[in-house]
C-alpha cells in the first residue's frame, strides 16, 4: 500500500459508459433487452434495462464535476471524463488527495439493485456478470488505487454465491448487495437461513458486505410535488442517508451477525450524524424489552462495533462522537461524485470535521480502518 | 407556575378517563359508535376490557397490550404488566389531580400531554362528522387537566377530515381552553386518503393560525409515518424483538421529515411558529442539520431562494425532546442549547419514571448548571409559557 494523501474514499462511484453490456452480452440472444442508451424525441438520452427506463435523473451521475452541481448530464457527450475514464479519475483522485477508491456501481445501481428486478434469472446473471467483468478489465487492470467490489445475481442464493466466487477470482474485494432483495423479485427475507450460505461465502473469502444507501424507495419519505426538482433531489440527498436507519436497526436485531461473526459490514453513503443515537437507542430499547433474555449473546451496540463500519463525508457530530460509534467502525469517502461529493474541497471538509482529533485518530478514520478492511 | 424541581417532561401520555366521549358525544345522533370502553374476548378467550371506536375494538397494537398503555405506573419493574380491566388503570394515569402526586413523587414540575388511548395520530379519520365530534370531545377532555392545573400543558389534535376553516376553529376552541400546542401527522396526506400534503397552500391557515396564537406544532415519534419507512416486517422476530426494532428505527423518522419542513420553506414564511419533535431523541438531529448544511452549501441553495442557512432556522423555530441520550447531549452545542427539552414519557414502557432524576443525573453527567436549565427546565418554561424561569 502506498499513502501520498492519506485517505481511501470508501465511497465512490464509476458510472459505466453505453457501451458495458451492450459489448458484452449476446445481441442475437437477448436483443433490445441489453441494458443500453435510448435516444429520446426532445434529444436527450437515458439507459434502459430489459425493456424499461432506468430511474436515474440523467444519461449519468455527475453532480460535482458539472459547472452546476444540481445538474446531471442529460445526453451521453454531456458527460465528464472524469465521471467514466479511469485515468482521468485518478487525476481527480490527486487534485482532491485521495489515494484510494473504492467503488459502487451507478447504472447498475447505486447499491447493485437494477438487475434483481429482471424476471429471467439468466439475463439478470449475464448483466451481472457483464458488470463484474468490465470494472475489473476497464478499471481495477488500469491502477491498483481502484478496489474494485463486485455485485450478485439475487433470483437464488445458490447463483449469488457462484458469482461471488467467480467475482472475487477475478479480483474483486467486496459484495455491493442491496438491502432490500425482497423488493426486487420474490425471494425470502433477508433475515432468514436461507441466505446464510452467502453470509458464509463472504466469511470465507474474507471479502464485506457492502450495503449502500438509497437500495429502496419504500424505506425513503418521498418528496413532496410541491418541491422544486432541485429541491426534491436535495431532500432524497439527505433522505438517502437517513434511510438508512431502517436497515441498520433491522440487521442488528436479525441475527446474521451472530452466526456469522466474522463477516463485516460496510454501511457505505451512511453518514455519521445518526450513528450514535441509533446504537444507544437500540441498546436502550434492546435492555427495555428485554431482548437480552432471548438469545443474544451480545448486545446490538457490542454486534456493530465487532463487524460493522459507517461511512461519513462532511460529518463533524459523528466525529465528536466517535467514541460512542467506535474509532474501529468508522470510514471516510469523497462520495464522487455525487452532487453531495466534498470533491475539489475534501481538504477544507477534512480540516473542518477533523479539527480537534488527534493525528493517530484521524489517520484510522480515513486510511488505516479502510486499510484493514480491503485488505490494502 | 411556581417552578420546585427544576424539571418539565415535554412529552408525557395523558389518559382520558373512560367515560371522556361518553359524556360529551350525542348518543342519540352516534350510539355505539361513541368511542368507549367494553368488554370483549381476547383470542385465547379472556374476558377483557379494550377500546371501542365506531365500534370497531382496538387491538392490542404495538404498543398497547391492555385497555390503557400506562406499563411504567403499573409497578413491575420488568414493565411487562398491562391493565385489562378499567379497574386495574392506576388513577395515577388517568385521574389529573392524582396524576399531580405521580409528578411530585417523580420530582417533575410540569408535564406536556401528548394523547393516550384510543388516540393514536388518526384514530378517528374517516366520517368528517364523527371525527370531528371525537376531537372536539378529545380536545374538550384533555384540556380539563389544565383547569385541574396549570401545571400541565394539554395537547390538542385536529379532525383532518374537515374543511380548513373548522380545523382552524376546533384549535382556536381547543387553545381557548387550554390547549398549549397542536400534534400533527408528519404528513398526513399519506395516512389519510383525500387529505392535501403539507406543502399546499390547503394547510397555511392553520400555520398562520398557530403562529398567531403562539402555539407549537408537534410530531411525536413517527407521527404516522413508520410503518411506511419500513424494512418489510419479518415473521421471523418475537414481539419484543419486533418492539425494539421498530421503536428504535421510528424514533428517528423525524430525520426524514425536518428536511421537508425546512425545504418546504414553511418556516421562513411563518418565522414565529414553533415545531416540536416529541419522543424522538435528539441524537439524529445532528445528522439533519449537518446534512441539510451540507446540500446547502454544495447546491448553492441560496441561489434557490434559500436564503437562510437550515441550521439557522432551526435554532430559530424547531425543539426536540431527549430523555436518556448522552451521545446526543454531548453534541448539544452543534444541534442548540436553545432547542433541546427533557421529557419522561410518563406512563409508557420507557419513561424515567419513577426514578427521572437518577435519568437525569446519568444523562446530564458533567453538563455544566447552565447548560442543565435549558435543558431541563428553562426552554420548556419558555415555549409553553409555564411563567418564571428556574435560575
Amino acid at each position: 500500500m502506498q499513502l501520498n494523501y492519506g485517505l481511501v474514499s470508501v465511497d465512490d462511484h464509476v458510472q459505466e459508459h453505453p457501451g458495458v453490456w451492450t459489448s458484452r452480452l449476446s445481441r442475437e440472444r437477448w436483443g433490445e433487452r441489453i441494458p443500453h442508451v435510448e435516444s429520446l424525441p426532445n434529444g436527450t438520452e437515458r439507459w434502459v434495462v430489459d425493456g424499461k427506463p432506468l430511474g436515474l435523473d440523467g444519461i449519468a451521475t455527475a453532480g460535482a464535476v458539472l459547472p452546476k452541481r444540481t445538474d446531471e448530464p442529460q445526453r451521453w457527450s454531456d458527460g465528464r471524463r472524469e465521471v467514466y475514464e479511469p485515468g482521468e479519475r485518478l487525476k481527480a483522485m490527486d487534485r482532491d488527495g485521495v489515494d484510494y477508491s473504492v467503488l459502487y456501481p451507478t447504472v447498475a445501481g447505486v447499491a447493485g439493485e437494477s438487475f434483481g428486478r429482471i424476471a429471467d434469472p439468466e439475463l439478470e446473471q449475464a448483466c451481472v456478470q457483464a458488470y463484474n467483468d468490465w470494472l475489473i478489465d476497464e478499471w481495477a487492470s488500469t491502477s491498483e488505487r481502484f478496489v474494485s467490489q463486485c455485485i450478485a445475481p439475487i433470483s437464488s442464493v445458490e447463483a449469488a454465491i457462484a458469482e461471488v466466487h467467480r467475482a472475487v477470482g477475478k479480483g474483486h474485494r467486496g459484495l455491493v448487495f442491496p438491502s432490500i432483495p425482497m423488493e426486487l423479485r420474490e425471494v425470502p427475507h433477508l433475515n432468514e437461513a436461507y441466505w446464510d450460505p452467502l453470509w458464509s461465502t463472504l466469511e470465507e473469502l474474507e471479502i464485506p458486505l457492502c450495503l449502500h444507501a438509497g437500495a429502496s424507495a419504500s424505506i425513503q419519505a418521498p418528496a413532496d410535488e410541491n418541491l422544486s426538482p432541485i429541491l426534491a433531489e436535495t431532500f432524497r440527498a439527505i433522505t438517502r442517508p437517513a434511510s438508512q436507519i431502517s436497515i441498520f436497526v433491522d440487521l442488528l436485531l436479525s441475527r446474521i451477525l451472530l452466526r456469522h461473526p466474522r463477516m463485516r459490514v460496510v454501511f457505505a453513503e451512511s453518514g455519521l450524524g445518526w450513528g450514535a443515537y441509533l446504537l444507544e437507542f437500540t441498546d436502550h430499547q434492546f435492555e427495555e424489552d428485554q431482548v437480552h433474555t432471548e438469545g443474544y449473546e451480545l448486545i446490538p451496540s457490542e454486534m456493530f462495533k465487532r463487524q460493522c463500519y459507517l461511512t461519513g463525508w462532511y460529518d463533524r457530530a459523528g466525529i465528536q462522537n466517535r467514541h460512542f460509534i467506535g474509532l474501529e467502525n468508522i470510514l471516510w469517502s469523497t462520495n464522487f461524485p455525487l452532487a453531495t461529493s466534498s470533491w475539489p474541497d475534501t481538504k477544507e471538509c477534512l480540516a473542518q470535521s477533523f479539527a480537534d482529533v488527534p493525528d493517530a485518530e484521524r489517520d484510522q478514520i480515513l486510511w488505516g480502518n479502510a486499510a484493514k478492511l480491503y485488505r490494502l | 407556575m411556581e417552578i420546585k424541581f427544576g424539571l418539565i417532561s415535554c412529552d408525557s401520555h395523558g389518559q382520558l378517563d373512560r367515560d371522556a366521549f361518553t359524556a360529551r358525544m350525542s348518543k342519540a345522533k352516534w350510539g355505539d359508535q361513541i368511542p368507549q370502553v367494553v368488554e370483549t374476548t381476547t383470542e385465547r378467550g379472556e374476558q377483557v376490557d379494550r377500546w371501542s371506536i365506531a365500534g370497531k375494538i382496538q387491538g392490542t397494537g404495538p404498543f398497547g397490550g391492555g385497555v390503557v398503555n400506562c406499563p411504567a405506573a403499573m409497578g413491575d419493574p420488568t414493565r411487562r404488566t398491562h391493565p385489562h380491566r378499567w379497574e386495574e388503570v392506576p388513577r395515577k394515569v388517568y385521574d389529573p389531580a392524582e396524576r399531580l402526586k405521580a409528578l411530585d413523587e417523580d420530582g417533575v414540575d410540569a408535564e406536556v400531554l401528548y394523547p393516550n388511548n384510543p388516540v393514536s395520530n388518526f384514530s378517528f379519520a374517516g366520517d368528517p362528522d364523527f371525527e370531528l365530534d371525537c376531537v372536539h370531545a378529545y380536545n374538550d377532555a384533555i384540556t380539563e387537566y389544565r383547569r385541574v392545573s396549570d401545571r400541565y400543558v394539554p395537547i390538542a389534535i385536529i379532525p383532518y377530515c374537515s374543511p380548513m376553516e373548522t380545523i382552524v376553529a376546533e384549535v382556536t376552541d381547543a387553545v381557548r381552553k387550554g390547549a398549549g400546542g397542536i400534534v400533527l401527522l408528519a404528513e398526513p396526506s399519506l395516512n389519510i386518503p383525500g387529505v392535501k400534503p403539507t406543502n399546499d397552500p390547503w394547510w397555511e391557515p392553520l400555520w398562520s393560525t398557530c403562529q398567531e396564537l403562539d402555539i407549537s406544532i408537534s410530531w411525536h415519534g413517527s407521527a404516522g409515518l413508520a410503518g411506511k419507512l419500513a424494512v418489510p416486517a419479518w415473521k421471523g422476530y418475537t414481539r419484543a424483538q419486533a418492539h425494539t426494532s421498530s421503536t428504535s428505527r421510528l424514533c428517528a423518522t423525524p430525520s426524514q421529515l425536518i428536511p421537508n419542513l425546512l425545504l418546504s420553506g414553511r418556516l421562513e414564511r411563518y418565522p414565529r411558529l414553533k415545531w416540536v419533535c416529541a419522543e424522538t431523541g435528539l441524537g439524529w438531529m445532528n445528522y439533519v442539520l449537518e446534512s441539510c448544511d451540507h446540500e446547502w452549501e454544495r447546491r448553492q441553495l441560496w441561489r434557490e431562494g434559500f436564503e437562510t442557512r437550515p441550521s439557522e432556522v432551526f435554532r430559530r423555530q424547531i425543539y426536540v425532546d431527549f430523555w436518556f441520550e448522552r451521545a446526543g447531549i454531548e453534541v448539544r452545542d452543534l444541534i442548540g442549547l436553545d432547542n433541546i427539552m427533557w421529557e419522561s414519557d410518563y406512563p409508557h414502557v420507557t419513561s424515567t419514571y419513577p426514578q427521572s432524576w437518577d435519568w437525569v443525573e446519568r444523562t446530564l453527567e458533567g453538563v455544566p448548571e447552565e447548560d442543565r436549565r435549558k435543558l431541563m427546565c428553562d426552554n420548556a418554561v419558555r415555549l409553553y409559557k409555564l411563567g418564571a424561569l428556574s435560575c
